[in-house]
């Protein structure tokens, strides 16, 4: 069991803003069914917010089509340092079925890679997949971030002989 | 005289020599360049006929020459009418149709944007791409593989700079906005409170799924990335894509796998009008309503989950059949928890009207009148809320709608109200399609798996969305699809967006865009107002050239 | 049941308290109580190493190629699955000769380091016995065999020495040099 660590000033409560960059929307109906009663993400302090100059974390869902790129861009520059961002589903983690399409830059490592380059420090990265995201996973991630679940996934590696 | 006959009279009166074939409930006609203006107007216009959609096709590796298919359809007997133009090879010219039927102007941008198609006697800008593509890469060719990347430019357009003739300010909706939930950039052009234009430019959700049906994917997994063009009403275009490929190559699907379809069908409709009514409620400023709608619509997930195996996305569909299977103990759940929705949903629905500040939001607001429905060919909820009688699902029948009986509602005012209800109604119509299939499912199998497909066969092949009537057509290759068109609801009803918008209080431009539930993700493409639109030229695509 | 005529009394949004104090609580108190999980539902899959046989028919059939065989210099074949990139379709456990993939209803796969999320498993490939290349997976040639004894002869041939035997063997039914 691993503890995942935090930026140490980020609160108690932290504002979300939710970024969509070209998804089916199936994370982001899940996103706003976190808010519902049966999930209710407030209990944690999650508010979603109107505008990422208030947010702690983006919840990025979507591969990054090429067309929003630089909106997207500009929306991440615009939060404040601790910035995290946290890739729901299986195409902001790694593309999903069209990681190589040619109007899709790929999910949220190669929108890491722009970034650097542009000089935008993000600090802390967490990736959730699931196709679409289960409420209770993003629940669960923002119990990781808070410190108040630990990682279960470990990467596996197995040998087989004859 | 049957209804084929006359069609086919019809089309001969004009193109004596058009190449002539029927294959089911679809005619097939190739026609010249030269007649199909005038095949086009009498099709739409004097025989009431309503447009589909339009694809190109690259057919330069079967028959030498690119070629433009238009899909038309004519609900009320129930045919679909495909009309084959041949283009040059190397510089592909095609006479344009949107001033007769405005609303192909899209699907015309699109073929010329994705496939190089060009069309004369219109003017053309550039839809689909980002605005710094190059010009002359075409990624739906043969010739250019599916992940050809130009040079990565990160740069984005201005506010109000189409803006040269078009008076008032310009207030910027989106990309990334609290009332909207995919990024699609509207700017409204407003004096004082009163908007008077709107341009649009979407496209940020053009993930190129075309491109990879017809490259990487084969037959299978296809139905898997049909299933991810939209989020939210994903399971109907999985169907209808395997209902495309199994009409093309003549396959046999069990009747027991029709009726899980039907079923999952519709509780997804009735997943989807729930949560239309939740954010509606959210964007009018009753958030009690969006909880309270969304709390319900929470147990519609659990049963779909139950079902299929995911809350979302389902992925049960398969060409020849389904996945999974309803037994006894999962219909038992299922109409236990449509008892309860269908109660809960009485009481909240009437708690919800008997809001006065809702009422008086929803009535006379965004409205779109009969005869610009029928100019632009609106469909779904949009359509019906404005006195056109259309439902795929009564008019041509497919999986197992043909044994249930159900009303279609209509409402002739064609403000947001009327949209509302009848989405209100449809999730009453669907409880009870669900209750009389779960009656009558029959014994067999759910899957075959012993089938061939044949290359070259075409297929066109329409299913009803919670958003309206959704076409994907299809044509068949080896071992992967050869070209695969996908047509969703949400393209037809955009362009009125610009007639419902205009001259409404700025206040209600956020619930009017939201009440034709759009679903950019489905639409896939963005439609970019010409550069130096004015208002002259907006009124004559809208009202077809005066 | 249509909604024609729409008369609700001045205060009858009030109803909505009504509701919401009839309903209570419906908040299920995750991760300190059960999710709303069903038996049904589709999570992440498991590879059992003790029947996989490094065919590569998943890998066929993964839609977005979360499952990907990969060949490293030294021949050794490793079977990666990408947890990030999983669609979770069980389209592998419907196509898996053996049985070796077996799906689970685990979703809790949240974590911060992209590296956690993938899984290999290295299979060790045959050894030509004539020319010493390095071809397939042993257990895939266990597997053959076992389901068509006839060719334990040369299973352990790869496939460009058995090409050579077989155009010899032609060679010596029709005498002489062929072409």
């Amino acid at each position: 069991m691993v503890e995942v660590g935090k930026p140490r000033f980020l609160g108690r409560s932290i504002w979300v803003f939710h970024l969509n960059t070209g998804s089916c929307n199936g994370c982001d109906i899940e996103v706003l069914d976190v808010l519902t009663p049966y999930h209710d993400a407030e209990r944690f302090g999650v508010k979603l917010v109107v505008s990422p100059r208030h947010a702690d974390a983006a919840l990025l869902t979507g591969p990054i089509t090429l067309e929003s790129l630089p909106k997207v861009i500009r929306a991440i520059e615009a939060m404040p340092r601790p910035r995290i961002i946290v890739a729901l589903g299986s195409c902001a983690c790694g593309g999903n079925i069209w990681y190589k399409s040619y109007s899709v830059v790929g999910g949220v490592p190669e929108l890491l890679k722009i970034l650097e380059e542009r000089g935008v420090v993000v600090d802390g990265v967490y990736y959730v997949p699931g196709c679409p995201v289960r409420p209770e996973s993003i629940i669960y991630a923002i119990a990781l971030i808070k410190g108040l679940a630990s990682k279960k996934v470990r990467a596996k590696v197995k040998r087989v002989g004859g | 005289m049957d209804i084929i006959s006359k069609y086919i009279d019809v089309i001969k009166a004009i193109e004596p020599s058009a190449d002539v074939g029927v294959s089911g409930d679809t005619i097939y006609a190739t026609v010249s360049h030269e007649k199909i203006r005038d095949l086009v107007k009498t099709i739409y216009w004097d025989h009431g006929c309503f447009f589909r959609t339009c694809a190109g096709s690259d057919e330069r590796m079967l028959n030498g020459f690119f070629a433009l298919y238009h899909i038309f359809g004519d609900d009320g007997h129930g045919l679909n009418i495909v009309l084959k133009l041949y283009a040059d090879p190397d510089k592909p010219v095609v006479p344009s149709i949107a001033d007769i039927v405005p609303a192909a102007d899209w699907c015309e941008m699109e073929a010329r944007d994705l496939l190089g198609i060009e069309f004369s006697g219109r003017k053309p800008y550039r839809l689909v791409l980002p605005p710094y593509w190059p010009k002359n890469l075409y990624p739906l060719r043969k010739d250019v593989a599916y992940d050809t990347k130009p040079q990565l430019i990160v740069s984005s357009e201005k506010v109000g700079i189409w803006g040269k003739t078009a008076t008032g300010v310009a207030v910027p909706i989106g990309p990334y906005h609290p009332a909207l939930h995919e990024p699609e950039y509207f700017e409204l052009y407003v004096e004082g409170e009163r908007v008077i234009d709107v341009r649009y430019r979407g496209f940020h959700v053009h993930r190129g799924i075309e491109k990879l049906g017809e490259s990487k994917l084969t037959y299978q997994q296809v139905n898997f990335i049909a299933e991810r063009i939209c989020g939210i009403c994903g399971f109907e275009h999985s169907v209808c894509y395997a209902q495309a490929v199994e009409k093309a190559a003549g396959i046999d699907v069990p009747e027991r796998a029709k009726f899980v379809r039907s079923i999952v069908l519709e509780v997804e409709r009735i997943h989807s009008h729930l949560l239309w009514i939740g954010v509606a409620a959210h964007l009018l400023g009753y958030d009690t309503g969006f909880m309270h709608t969304w709390r319900i619509r929470e147990h519609v997930m659990v049963i779909a989950e139950m079902l299929t195996g995911s809350r979302k996305t389902y992925g049960i569909n398969l060409i020849g059949g389904v996945r999974r299977d309803i037994d006894d103990e999962k219909k038992r759940r299922v109409l236990e928890v449509l008892e309860l929705v269908e109660k809960e949903f009485t009481v909240l629905v009437k708690t919800m009207t008997s809001v006065p500040q809702i009422m008086k939001r929803l009535r006379g607001t965004g409205i779109l009148s009969k005869e610009d429905a029928r100019r632009l060919s609106v469909v779904g909820p949009t359509a019906r809320g404005s006195g056109l009688d259309r439902d795929v699902r009564r008019d041509l029948p497919y999986a197992a709608y043909s044994y249930a009986d159900f009303n279609v509602p209509v409402y002739d005012d064609g403000d947001n109200l009327s949209r509302f209800l009848v989405r209100v109604d449809e999730v009453y119509e669907s409880i009870s399609i669900i209750r009389q299939l779960l009656d009558q499912l029959p014994k067999g199998p759910v899957m075959n798996e012993e089938f061939n497909i044949p290359e070259g066969r075409m297929a066109v092949s329409v299913v009803e969305a919670p958003r309206g009537e959704d076409v994907h057509f299809i044509i068949t290759g080896r071992g992967k699809p050869y070209r695969w068109r996908v047509r969703a609801p949400t393209y037809q009803n955009i362009p009125a967006l610009r007639v419902m918008l205009r001259d409404q209080p700025l206040a209600d431009a956020p619930i009017t865009i939201a009440s034709i539930d759009p679903c950019f993700s489905c639409t896939d493409r963005v439609f970019v107002i010409d550069r130096s639109g004015s208002r002259r030229r907006l009124d004559k695509i809208m009202y077809g050239l005066g | 049941m249509g909604l024609r005529d729409i008369r609700g009394s001045r205060l009858g949004f009030l109803r909505a308290l009504v509701i919401a104090g009839r309903r209570g609580r419906v908040t299920r108190r995750y991760p300190y109580e059960e999710p709303l999980l069903t038996s049904d539902f589709r999570g992440r899959i498991d590879i059992d190493e003790t029947k996989c046989i490094g065919c590569g028919a998943c890998v066929n059939a993964c839609p977005p190629n979360a499952l990907e065989l990969l060949r490293s210099r030294d021949g050794y074949v490793s079977l990666r699955y990408f947890v990030g990139r999983c669609i979770f379709c069980w389209r592998c456990v419907d196509v898996c000769p053996t049985g070796a993939i077996r799906g689970t209803r685990e979703f809790e796969l949240a974590t911060d380091d992209l590296s956690d999320l993938y899984d290999v498993l290295i299979h060790e490939p045959m050894k030509c016995r004539e020319c010493g290349s390095l071809f397939s997976t042993k257990r895939m040639g266990e597997y053959v065999v076992s389901k068509s004894p006839v060719v334990e002869n040369y299973v352990d041939l790869d496939p460009g020495c058995r090409r050579e035997r077989l155009l010899k063997a032609i060679e010596g039914r029709f005498g002489g040099r062929s072409g």
